[in-house]
């Protein structure tokens, strides 16, 4: 069965005043039809460009995509026409970003916001819309399943009225009018309250599981990925550097980051403060040659510097960057 | 909401006292007496005084803003010791035509304006917008005096494009008077050529009007396009789907427009006082040219009306550009109002 | 720490952080090409004596036999009905200019700023009340409209335009500096201020002014420009620099009388008037730049 969406060695760049930043530098992943996978990585290692590649709303003049494929169903996203992409947002993929704040405009209503997604997303076969009570009646239909409550008065108001988990909500009633089959949620809870956050991540999970989307789970909280997704996959400084079935990832990470990243989580057992990674992320304008990583690694050899390591595959699908375990 | 206007028109009413007392203070404390003044050097004694007493210039100022006041109040503005007419007939003559050119120009500003601004704005450092740039630093440069010269020097005498002076060239005669707007007055009573005629001489002193606001509206109105397309609620408006059309023309502009609404009331409020310079130069026998006029010639009653009319205007706009920006923005309603 | 050693570490920081400033602000070419034009103009004005053909002619001259010559290779930028060079008196000119600019900003900044500190402070008090119930009431009407108010009601010449324009325009600066001390007076560092016994002075001079230092200096380039406008404006309704004084905006009204043809008479003294303000604005821009806080 061929998967649903196929992101193969994506190069982003961005051009800034010193020079071109050299973002996303070989991305590759895979991803099934239902399946529920979690990106993770520190903030500023490409996670929101690979979304914004996907979608097609990299800001083009600073940004450019040199080199990749990202293949949808058997088509090329890179190649698509403008009218297919708009298709594709209407009614396939979608996101989730992480300030709903800053993701609703401030001067229009949310119901007015609302209803023009539902109405640009209902279009018909005969290229017609929906009626205006038939847009009314999916908005609020749409926004209970988030479980809002008060759907019909909510819809009247501002931005700045509701709350952050609100607001959050209806940024996911947004994506889920137009995501039939692919869902990415870039740190959907990180600016919410903690309680929030559950409510919310729990509202994502139980919505993927009845409408079978996939969905693409980015954060930078490795707890939350444990509990919701399938499968993991670990990115550093523009490259995906391990991913693996999130029980096996877990039980037995294997590149020197990911172990890196496991043993900073703090234990509530009390083995004391964790050691965490030395060094700090690359910087995209000269970027190490070869491995990324290769600087912060404890395990780093000669040839770590020289070449880009591919994946090695070991286990059940357990596929990981890094010249330690070549065979 | 309602609470809202009510506080700022008391907040207007006061500010609006306290200016009436500045401006009759400052125009009372001029040196030399201002009935000689008016009468001239030839005036015997006895006229002079006769003069003052019926200006009560010889009781103590507070005793003389409070019968000014009780006029005002009356709705007597005093005679100009100038034309000595009554002042309100001296406005009730000039105002229509400063206000024909102050909303020319208002025009002129909000259209060239806004849409090279907007233009200059989604087109970002293209060929468009780096010309716009310099343009419009020259324009917020060049103050409405000098605009005015460089432009009937061009306009007018070399290209021979526009007239040069006044409402209307001499020998025609000016439309029977119903609004005071002699274009709308002859476009009503169907004298095209004349309102054709009319609407060449309005061009150059409002384009010179025009110039600096268009400059200053655009600029701002260009950078807040600029702040805006990189928000992330616009990437998110494209990635659920809504076309590029509704896009710009609602989700981009309705905010972008925000800022510049609120210079654009003051902009307005200060055409009358740059209109002061241009109806100088053109000739044009406006309000702002009756005033400056006044206060060369030091005609009190004139001068203090001029500055009030000028100060309730001023007052009246930025009231109505509040209300204007607090519908378009939302946040400021809800923050100001209810809690 | 030893207090030179303290004042040292100071200098130095601040050293660092104008360098710093300084190449933001080189980054865009038009602010540094303002900076360049102001100090030319300045340096212009302050030695025009020397450097101008003409000097003697700033002043009352007349020589008829050279009267409205158009621009030439002797006279720059021609010459006047009265055989006076148009070149010389348009720098001279820029001497009362960039006076005025000097004096009305050195006599309106201080009491405005102050008055805005105070009334920002001392907030829902009689005192901010009177203050800024004062500053609305000068604000209520256009500068220019006040300034001419004013202007006619001493005699007119240089020094009562400044004072005239003086008068009203520390309104500004109140009301700007009274935004910025009343948004600033609810962080924390002020309420530490007051509860470690700070006094009022202090608070008011060492933690909200420096906070404030940067839109005032932004405000203050813009507004040299701004006042140079309103003196020119003045001067050019005659309510100003009186004849046969050289202020810039005399020149553009004599000038304007003998449009078309003479029309170098009032075309450069104007194009002097739009080039300083011009450089103004580009180098407040720059400033404004300097000081915007970059995003990550």
């Amino acid at each position: 069965m061929r998967p649903l969406l196929e992101i193969k060695n994506l190069h982003v760049r961005f051009r800034v005043f010193e020079g071109e930043l050299k973002v996303l530098n070989g991305v590759d992943m895979v991803i099934d039809e239902g399946e529920k996978v979690g990106l993770v990585g520190e903030t500023g290692c490409g996670k929101t460009t690979t979304v914004k590649s996907v979608l097609r709303v990299l800001p083009t003049p600073p940004a450019r995509i040199s080199a990749g494929e990202i293949i949808y169903r058997g088509k090329d996203i890179l190649k698509m026409k403008p009218g297919e992409i708009q298709s594709l947002r209407r009614g396939e993929i979608s996101a989730i970003f992480q300030d709903p704040l800053t993701a609703l405009n401030p001067v229009f209503t949310v119901g007015h916001q609302l209803y023009d997604v539902v109405k640009y997303s209902s279009k018909d076969r005969d290229g017609k819309y929906l009626s205006r009570e038939g847009i009314r009646a999916r908005s609020i239909a749409v926004l209970k399943e988030t479980g809002m409550p008060d759907s019909e008065r909510i819809l009247s108001n501002y931005p700045v009225q509701l709350s952050g988990g609100m607001r959050q909500r209806i940024c996911i009633s947004e994506a889920l009018s137009v995501a039939a089959r692919l869902l990415m949620a870039d740190e959907p809870t990180t600016s919410l309250d903690v309680t929030i956050q559950d409510q919310v991540l729990r509202l994502l999970a139980k919505l993927v599981e009845e409408k079978n989307i996939s969905i693409i789970l980015i954060t930078h909280t490795l707890g939350i990925v444990r509990e919701l997704t399938d499968r993991v996959y670990v990115m550093y400084a523009g490259n995906i550097v391990e991913t693996a079935k999130t029980e096996e990832l877990f039980n037995n990470p294997l590149h020197p980051y990911t172990r890196g990243l496991m043993s900073a989580i703090p234990k509530l057992t009390g083995e004391g403060i964790a050691k965490g990674i030395k060094g700090r992320i690359p910087n995209y304008l000269n970027p190490p040659a070869g491995c990324r990583f290769h600087p912060r690694c404890e395990h780093k050899m000669s040839i770590c510097s020289k070449e880009r390591p591919s994946f090695f595959t070991t286990g059940d699908n357990h596929r990981v960057a890094c010249f330690l375990y070549q065979r | 909401m309602g609470k809202y206007i009510v506080l700022r028109l008391l907040q207007t009413l006061f500010v609006l006292f306290g200016l009436s007392i500045l401006i009759f203070f400052i125009a009372r404390v001029v040196p030399g007496d201002p009935a000689r003044v008016a009468l001239g050097s030839l005036a015997t004694k006895e006229q002079v005084q006769e003069l003052r007493e019926e200006m009560h210039l010889d009781k103590p100022l507070f005793v003389q803003y409070y019968f000014w006041f009780r006029s005002i109040l009356r709705g007597d503005l005093g005679k100009s010791l100038y034309t000595r007419r009554p002042v309100t007939t001296d406005l009730k003559e000039f105002m229509p035509a400063t206000l024909e050119l102050m909303l020319f120009s208002f025009f002129m500003s909000l259209i060239i304006g806004q849409v090279m601004g907007v233009l200059a704005g989604y087109f970002g450092n293209s060929w468009f917008d780096n010309l716009f740039r310099v343009l419009s630093y020259i324009g917020i440069a060049t103050p409405a005096f000098a605009m005015a010269i460089f432009s009937l020097l061009i306009f007018s005498y070399v290209l021979n494009f526009a007239p040069a002076v006044g409402r209307l060239s001499l020998g025609v005669r000016s439309p029977h008077q119903i609004t005071g707007f002699f274009i709308l007055d002859s476009l009503i009573t169907g004298q095209f050529s004349i309102a054709w005629k009319a609407l060449r001489h309005v061009l150059l002193p409002a384009a010179s009007l025009a110039v600096a606001n268009i400059a200053q509206e655009g600029r701002i109105t260009r950078s807040s396009i600029v702040e805006n397309l990189q928000k992330d609620y616009i990437t998110a408006h494209i990635v659920y789907g809504i076309p590029t059309r509704s896009i710009i023309f609602k989700y981009l502009l309705k905010p972008s427009l925000i800022p510049t609404v609120s210079i654009m009331g003051l902009d307005f409020a200060c055409l009358i006082a740059n209109a002061f310079l241009v109806e100088v130069v053109f000739m044009w026998p406006g309000f702002s040219r009756y005033g400056v006029t006044a206060m060369l010639n030091k005609d009190l009653n004139a001068i203090v009306a001029v500055v009030l009319v000028i100060g309730v205007a001023y007052s009246v706009v930025n009231v109505i550009v509040d209300i204007v920006v607090s519908f378009l923005d939302p946040r400021i309603r809800l923050q100001k109002g209810g809690g | 720490m030893s207090k030179k050693e303290v004042l040292i570490a100071a200098l130095s920081r601040g050293r660092y952080s104008f360098s710093k400033g300084w190449y933001k602000f080189s980054r865009n070419p038009l602010s540094v090409l303002g900076l360049i034009i102001i100090f030319l103009v300045i340096l212009a004005a302050v030695l025009a004596p020397y450097i101008t053909p003409y000097p003697e002619q700033a002043g009352p001259f007349t020589n008829f036999r050279e009267a409205s010559l158009p621009p030439s290779l002797t006279h720059l930028s021609g010459t006047d009905s009265m055989g006076r060079d148009i070149f010389t008196r348009v720098i001279f000119g820029y001497r009362f200019s960039l006076m005025l600019a000097v004096v009305v900003l050195g006599l309106s900044i201080p009491p405005g700023v102050i008055l805005g500190l105070i009334a920002g402070y001392y907030q829902r008090t009689w005192i901010e009340i009177a203050i800024m119930r004062v500053t609305d009431v000068f604000l209520s009407v256009p500068p220019l409209v006040l300034a001419l108010a004013i202007t006619v009601m001493l005699s007119p010449n240089l020094f009562n335009q400044m004072i005239a324009i003086s008068f009203m325009w520390w309104t500004w600066y109140c009301r700007l500096v009274y935004t910025m001390t009343t948004s600033l007076c609810q962080e924390d560092f002020v309420h530490e201020a007051e509860l470690t016994g700070a006094g009022k002075a202090h608070i008011l001079l060492r933690e909200i002014l420096p906070n404030c230092i940067a839109p005032i200096l932004t405000k203050m380039t813009l507004d040299m420009g701004l006042v140079i406008i309103v003196g020119a404006s003045l001067s050019f309704i005659g309510l100003g620099v009186q004849p046969p004084k050289p202020g810039l905006g005399t020149m553009v009204a004599d000038g304007a009388k003998r449009l078309p043809a003479e029309w170098w008479t009032a075309i450069f003294p104007a194009l002097a008037i739009v080039i300083i303000i011009l450089a103004f604005n580009l180098a407040g821009d720059g400033l404004r730049d300097m000081f915007a806080v970059e995003e990550v």
